[in-house]
């Protein structure tokens, strides 16, 4: 995500981008983030609250007026109203995705996705103590 | 950093996070001041909760299952107006239910005219985009599909982006 907005800065653009793990996007440096402790899935705030959605647009909006400069950055000071444990419960009867099914039967293939070595295609199972193939 | 939605996430996700957040490496960070007085300016919105409208193609889901490293770099145009009603959410990383309840949740078209017709900005723009946000090897979406949105933008004279993850 802050390699498309800083494409998009490039070509011209104002942006700013609403991150719910800010430590991720500032790693990568951006021009203007406003940080969020909402849950995945839900960057806006909860569905039907029209109010609450318009205050967190509003203010990552207010950013694009008031930043001077890049890595402008903002924490915007909504709380979440369930405890963590419940946001994480409301999506326990989901699959899991792929990936996660995928490392569960092959642990070692963990190292790639920790170390950003991501596989072009599904690997053969790859004997201990070798990656497998592995692209760039 | 008092902001921590990790603590919305499990713990594996979490440590894979911190992992990538300790690799990056930070560049020259660009800077496009503001070409207008925010209330001028047209507004679109990029969301990468894998919205798709029920009259376009979905997200290729058939092939992430295939090759789970695997994560679709296209794009999905949403036209201003598009609700609910009309779209579904193929991102298998996140729960869809919320913004398939109220897609404001994820790509908050109707909060944004609500805050044009405020007057804090100018309007928002015909088209929005959906990426889908699990993508591990950046490089289509860096090369082509971030290009592509971009020159679309510039065709409907937009100033700024809100960039809205999942």
């Amino acid at each position: 995500m802050g390699l498309v907005q800083n494409i998009f800065e490039v070509s011209g653009f104002s942006t700013v981008a609403l991150s719910m793990i800010p430590e991720l996007t500032r790693a990568v440096g951006v021009p203007r983030l406003a940080g969020i402790s909402h849950p995945m899935g839900r960057p806006l705030g909860q569905p039907h609250d029209a109010d609450g959605q318009r205050a967190v647009l509003r203010a990552t909006l207010d950013i694009l007026a008031t930043a001077q400069g890049p890595d402008a950055y903002i924490e915007l000071p909504f709380v979440w109203p369930e405890s963590p444990a419940r946001a994480r419960n409301a999506s326990r009867d989901l699959p899991p995705p792929p990936i996660v099914a995928l490392l569960k039967a092959k642990p070692w293939l963990l190292v790639n996705l920790y170390s950003g070595r991501i596989p072009h295609e599904v690997t053969p199972a790859p004997t201990p103590g070798s990656r497998g193939e592995e692209g760039i | 950093m008092s902001i921590d939605s990790y603590r919305f996430l499990d713990f594996g996700t979490r440590q894979v996070m911190k992992a990538w957040a300790a690799r990056q490496q930070r560049g020259v960070i660009p800077f496009t001041p503001l070409a207008k007085p925010l209330r001028e300016c047209t507004i679109a919105l990029v969301s990468t909760a894998g919205i798709a409208r029920n009259d376009d193609q979905p997200f290729d889901q058939k092939r992430e299952r295939r090759d789970p490293w695997w994560g679709d770099p296209s794009f999905r145009v949403i036209p201003l107006g598009t609700t609910e009603q009309d779209v579904r959410l193929y991102h298998m990383h996140i729960d869809p239910r919320f913004g398939e309840a109220d897609l404001d949740v994820v790509l908050p078209m109707r909060r944004l005219i609500e805050l044009a017709s405020e007057g804090l900005v100018g309007q928002a723009a015909p088209r929005h985009y959906s990426l889908m946000g699990y993508i591990l090897d950046p490089a289509v979406l860096v090369k082509e599909t971030a290009p592509a949105l971009a020159d679309r933008m510039h065709a409907d004279d937009v100033d700024a982006v809100v960039l809205v993850p999942a």
